[in-house]
């Protein structure tokens, strides 16, 4: 019953969403908006058992002093703040929340961000050998794009950014739609595998 | 050899010197942003637009620009913005950059633009507000009710909005793509992170995107157009020099390969490898 009840629900709610898009009438509409109401309530619980489970994981972590317990620590204190003086003082304007976000927070995430130009060049330097055509033309390609998007590109010679312009919308984007197709076609046959039973491997081991 | 120590330095100086001496470097516009800045231009003064906040704020240097000078056009226009979020983080970050860009042009909360909060779960959100907005925002950010918002008395779902723009660092433009777009066919544009911003050409040219800024050059090209400068065209002349310096790297690593490979080759005169 623990497998057939899930398998059960999904053939339901899938056939039903997939009926609806071609029903436009009203209970089929009402039904649709009380799925996609249900749909956001269930999520809300799944951010929730994530917060139980970084909890657990981390209090874990910090008892049994294992290797990086520190970090444990400060993340978890960030998690236990930031929810008080949320829930306490609100997230308006000047709240300690929003100062927290504003100073610790997105300074922080955007020090890490930044840090991939430098990982990025050191990485380059490193990889980026021109070892056979293959690999020297997608060198040359890259140099081309890197330099026709920004304005240096253009100042060298207007070949520059038209070549960047044509490799991104002609062989970049031959490729690209490609991937893009084969994911349409693999969410299409996956969809229909899970909706009819026959995929069923979100329900978890035996 | 360069070390990875004096690589990391030449990357911080070609970033902070041109923030601090300005080379001033022409940038030229693309289609893509022309085609987002004329979609702007020709709505009506009190046409509706929505914008969303869908990024975190590891991106904030990226987009923010973006989200500025768009929403400079919007207040400028006189159009009414409805803004939200799809990633929690967007929230405080759509939030403050809104209130401080209304106040610039004394655009007035609930009547010229409104901010609704954030939303999980993307889909269900995008799919709801195609039916209707109150259902998946029935209270603005400020928990005021949207029946009370004089602004959104006329605004039921995607046929009253014009244009919709998602400000993404990751791949919700797709979802606004795939749910919205393709279901409801509102009129839709992204403004994205340089290095997201070729995953969405596709969506360009089959028209399912009106136009697209793609990073610091999309927004300094945005400000070109709206002929008023801000962080885009700040941080173009850094952007240059610092992918110059990236380039100028990885040519010099080749040389050092090859002088390297020819030496090895002349050592063992039996090696077959053919140099590019």
């Amino acid at each position: 019953m623990q497998r057939i009840i899930p398998i059960i629900v999904c053939f339901i709610f899938g056939a039903f969403m997939l009926v609806q898009f071609f029903v436009p009438h009203r209970v089929s509409v009402s039904a649709y908006q009380t799925v996609l109401d249900w749909m956001q309530i269930i999520f809300v619980f799944t951010l929730l058992v994530g917060v139980i489970s970084y909890v657990k994981l981390s209090s874990k972590k910090i008892t049994r002093t294992q290797s990086g317990w520190g970090y444990n620590l400060i993340g978890l204190a960030g998690l236990v703040v930031m929810v008080i003086f949320g829930f306490w003082k609100g997230t308006g304007e000047r709240t300690p929340f929003l100062w927290m976000f504003n100073t610790i927070q997105a300074p922080m995430q955007s020090t890490m961000f930044s840090l991939l130009a430098f990982f990025v060049a050191s990485a380059a330097y490193r990889g980026f050998r021109a070892r056979s055509w293959e690999a020297g033309l997608l060198l040359l390609v890259a140099v081309i794009v890197m330099l026709g998007r920004v304005p240096l590109g253009s100042f060298i010679s207007h070949w520059i950014p038209d070549s960047a312009n044509w490799i991104l919308n002609t062989p970049s984007m031959a490729a690209k739609r490609g991937l893009y197709i084969g994911i349409g076609l693999g969410t299409i046959s996956t969809s229909l595998r899970i909706i009819l039973g026959i995929e069923r491997t979100y329900l978890g081991k035996k | 050899m360069l070390s990875r120590q004096l690589i990391f330095v030449l990357i911080a100086l070609s970033v902070a010197i041109p923030l601090v001496i300005k080379i001033g470097l022409p940038n030229q516009v693309t289609t893509e942003v022309r085609n987002v800045y004329e979609s702007i231009e020709q709505l009506d003064s009190g046409s509706v637009m929505m914008i969303s906040f869908d990024h975190e704020a590891s991106s904030l240097p990226e987009v923010k620009p973006m989200a500025q000078a768009i929403l400079r056009h919007c207040f400028q226009k006189k159009l009414k913005v409805i803004t939200l979020a799809l990633m929690a983080e967007g929230t405080a970050i759509g939030e403050q950059l809104l209130r401080e860009t209304a106040n610039e042009y004394q655009a007035n909360y609930g009547e010229d633009y409104v901010f609704l909060g954030y939303r999980p779960q993307a889909q269900s959100a995008i799919l709801g507000m195609g039916e209707e907005i109150k259902r998946v925002f029935p209270q603005d950010y400020n928990n005021t009710s949207l029946d009370r918002i004089p602004m959104m008395k006329d605004i039921k779902n995607y046929n009253e909005v014009k244009l919709i723009i998602s400000v993404a660092d990751g791949d919700l433009p797709v979802t606004w793509v795939d749910y919205a777009v393709s279901r409801y066919h509102p009129k839709f544009a992204c403004a994205t992170t340089a290095v997201m911003a070729t995953s969405f050409y596709p969506f360009l040219s089959s028209g399912q995107m009106v136009g697209l800024l793609g990073g610091l050059k999309g927004a300094a090209e945005y400000e070109i157009l709206l002929e008023k400068p801000g962080m885009g065209q700040k941080g173009m002349d850094a952007q240059s020099v610092s992918h110059l310096v990236i380039v100028l790297i990885i040519v010099w690593g080749n040389v050092v390969y090859f002088l390297r490979r020819k030496t090895s080759t002349v050592d063992s005169p039996r090696s077959t490898a053919k140099p590019l």
